[in-house]
């Protein structure tokens, strides 16, 4: 809802529209205004502005039903038929489904059953978690092509909604000193780490069945891998975009035991606060196995990144929320300074701030001011906020926007999706065969000590924050 | 020179309302229509600052945001404070740079760590460190040894800088801070204000080779550091230390001859702080001098 009402603010919305809130709770009208007002008041990055809402809020609607029971589908057909008629909306319609996997066959079904009547176009948008391996996966997808065309069917991973992630494809191939050097002859690795200090936030029920790598790595991170390691699209079609992340991912080859790690939080700080470990959390099992951490080696074969390691992490209850990814290159071959002139001196790192902090940093050596020749690493910062005097808009936002102008580009393809889930159904099936000593890394710390390990192997580091 | 200096404050905060402040600090100090300033950083500077030495730590940091722009995150630890909750004070000091119509602004958080937050500083500082920049820790006063709060920071930073003239009972405390010496980078500010000293030891060379005792008249910890560096360096433990109690170093003697006064003045507290941020590897000769006598 704050997206929409970002949209509105910004007069980004059609001039004919309506929104129907759809739920099993009873309600009317007025009662989810007041409910979408408030969350709006809470959450929007815009200031409230009543008249602003008022437009808005003139368009909502509300329908309490439930698909499961008899003509259940039908009560919110003749409200959206209705307004449809009222406004002359011209029988277009975008099915935003954020609903539990179970009744999502039916949902689709009773939309897809009855798009063939009407004469505008239909778009259905889908949050995650897009099934829970590929065998489900590819069910989702066989149930959405079934009643509905791929262009109809917008898959939402909102990292890809973020400035920053689209900003990667702008800093790549908008600018031509970067894409020479972006491959394994002057890349020495990447390190791509999404880190979150919260917890599971009550979401035990979700969380235990999902884990890290269901939660995080299936999509937001081999979203940004592939962001980070595609070729150039011909053209930024939804097509041509997405055609090349498929390629990277169908490159990435499955890594080895000793190429995964996954933890576990226990008790620890944040923020200075005592937490508890993730056993301790409400409604999680007290001999739960379920990882809070995925750290892994991956690699791409293909020509561009062939022996280039791709080190990424991801976890919950790390010290920091952060999204990066961090494209280390490699030294340079000879300085020709003295040992001790370099010694604060570390290796170029192009940064990319996904969150907190959207923008781009360039780590480079430069000598310090005065006699003598002492070299130290210093930052060049671009950072969003401070370059463009203008708010960032919402992930959502864009994505909202985008599905209402029919562009498919910054969301997930079925084959994707289905290359995602290949992926870490063949790492959860290594992990049936070993049990490992879970709570294995304290709240506040970057992740158990074999995350370290997994790099110091390789004479690396994880990049310091 | 400061040309501006924007600030935001808050009680009973979350570290993402810290980072928000800053963000938005950093907006406000642009002029309207101009480039946004520059943010400028070579390290994150940390700094532990029990209450006895506020204005002490506050008094040594004028200044070094423009020799070393950077971002300053100052602890103020109140673990008796009788509620839990941090509360802050986040700056942006900008600086004009001669000839470019630029500013380059510096970031200074000031952290009142209150109760129970007092007692894992690694945790709420983490979340504020820039990314692949060197970490450098002031400990005022002696560093609590052995405490969960110094180990956790101890654990992030890249260098410890204490001043063992804020100890008591040295040389005692010096085996403690050696055992840190495999853990991180240490400096310390007592030894960098005897360095012109030193030098002028070292030119005494190779007379001084054999000398017995040395002689000091000024602080405890002046005279146990020259004394260790005699003895690392020369190989000698036999090496007798006489200390007669001044404020200052005033003098020294060799086996009972007075060493000639080194020229110059002394370095002013903020200049010694400012070099040590400037280095980076292990001292190796530092580490060896506080090792013989502790």
């Amino acid at each position: 809802m704050p997206a929409l009402y970002a949209l509105m603010v910004r007069r980004l919305l059609p001039s004919r529209f309506a929104i129907v809130g759809v739920a099993r709770t009873e309600g009317d009208d007025e009662a989810f205004r007041n409910d979408m007002k408030e969350t709006v008041q809470k959450y929007a990055r815009d200031e409230f502005i009543e008249e602003v809402w008022n437009e808005l809020a003139e368009n909502m609607r509300y329908v309490a039903t439930d698909f499961a029971d008899e003509g259940g589908e039908d009560k919110l057909e003749e409200l959206v038929e209705r307004v449809d008629e009222e406004r002359n909306l011209g029988a277009n319609r975008v099915y935003y489904l954020a609903v539990p996997p179970v009744v999502f066959p039916m949902i689709v079904d009773a939309i897809g059953q009855r798009k063939g009547h009407r004469s505008g176009w239909t778009r259905l948008i889908v949050e995650k978690p897009f099934g829970h391996d590929l065998a489900s996966a590819r069910e989702l997808n066989a149930l959405l092509t079934e009643r509905f065309d791929e262009s109809e069917v917008f898959r939402i991973d909102h990292y890809l909604g973020k400035e920053t992630v689209q900003n990667m494809l702008a800093l790549r191939f908008a600018n031509g000193i970067f894409e020479p050097i972006w491959n394994r002859q002057f890349v020495d690795h990447v390190q791509i780490t999404v880190a979150e200090s919260i917890g599971i936030e009550g979401r035990a029920d979700y969380y235990e069945s999902a884990g890290a790598i269901r939660d995080i790595f299936q999509n937001h991170l081999l979203q940004l891998l592939a962001l980070t390691a595609m070729e150039p699209p011909i053209d930024f079609t939804a097509e041509s975009v997405r055609n090349e992340k498929v390629k990277v991912l169908r490159a990435l080859h499955t890594p080895g035991p000793k190429s995964v790690v996954r933890g576990q939080y226990g008790r620890g700080y944040i923020e200075g606060e005592e937490v508890p470990a993730y056993r301790e959390e409400q409604g999680v099992a007290a001999d739960s196995m379920t990882e809070t951490y995925v750290g892994a080696k991956l690699y791409a074969d293909n020509w561009r990144w062939a022996d280039t390691p791709f080190y990424v992490r991801m976890g919950k209850r790390l010290p920091r929320r952060e999204t990066t990814i961090a494209i280390q290159f490699k030294r340079a071959p000879h300085p020709p300074f003295e040992e001790t002139s370099a010694e604060g001196l570390r290796p170029n790192v192009l940064l990319v701030h996904v969150q907190p902090d959207e923008g781009v940093s360039l780590a480079i050596g430069a000598k310090v001011p005065g006699q003598g020749m002492q070299i130290r690493t210093v930052h060049m910062d671009f950072l969003y906020g401070g370059a463009f005097r203008t708010g960032m808009p919402e992930a959502y936002e864009r994505l909202i926007l985008d599905t209402l102008l029919g562009d498919g580009t910054l969301f997930t393809r079925a084959d994707e999706v289905e290359e995602q889930w290949l992926l870490v159904d063949s790492m959860v099936a290594a992990w049936q065969r070993d049990r490992p000593g879970f709570p294995n890394y304290a709240a506040g710390t970057w992740g158990p000590p074999s995350a370290d390990d997994l790099v110091h192997r390789d004479g690396r580091s994880w990049r310091r924050h | 020179m400061s040309a501006l200096t924007v600030d935001w404050d808050g009680t009973d905060v979350r570290l993402s309302d810290v980072n928000n402040a800053l963000a938005k600090l950093r907006a406000e100090s642009a002029a309207e229509g101009a480039p946004p300033n520059l943010r400028t950083s070579v390290m994150t500077h940390l700094a532990w600052i029990p209450e006895a030495w506020a204005d002490q730590a506050r008094a040594a940091l004028a200044g070094m945001a423009e020799r070393h722009p950077s971002r300053s995150i100052l602890l103020f630890p109140e673990p008796d404070a009788g509620k839990n909750r941090i509360d802050a004070m986040v700056s942006l000091e900008c600086y004009s740079i001669a000839e470019v119509n630029r500013l380059v602004c510096s970031e200074v958080i000031e952290l009142e760590l209150l109760g129970t937050r007092a007692k894992a500083p690694a945790s709420i500082v983490e979340p504020l460190l820039i990314s692949d920049l060197p970490v450098f820790l002031r400990w005022r006063g002696e560093p609590a040894w052995g405490a969960q709060e110094l180990e956790q920071l101890v654990e992030i930073v890249d260098r410890l800088i204490v001043d063992s003239t804020e100890w008591d009972d040295v040389p005692y405390p010096y085996r403690r801070l050696a055992a840190l010496f495999e853990q991180t980078a240490v400096s310390d500010i007592a030894w960098a204000r005897n360095s012109r000293w030193r030098h002028l030891l070292a030119s005494l060379w190779p007379d001084i080779a054999d000398v017995a005792t040395i002689r000091v008249t000024g602080t405890a910890t002046q005279a146990w550091l020259l004394c260790g560096w005699l003895r690392s360096r020369l190989d000698r433990d036999d090496i007798a230390l006489e200390h007669v109690p001044a404020e200052r170093l005033v003098g020294i003697e060799l086996d009972g001859k007075p060493a000639p006064f080194p020229p110059g003045d002394p370095p002013l507290p903020s200049d010694v702080l400012s070099e040590e941020l400037d280095r980076f590897s292990r001292d190796r000769v530092y580490e060896d001098a506080v090792r013989a006598v502790a």
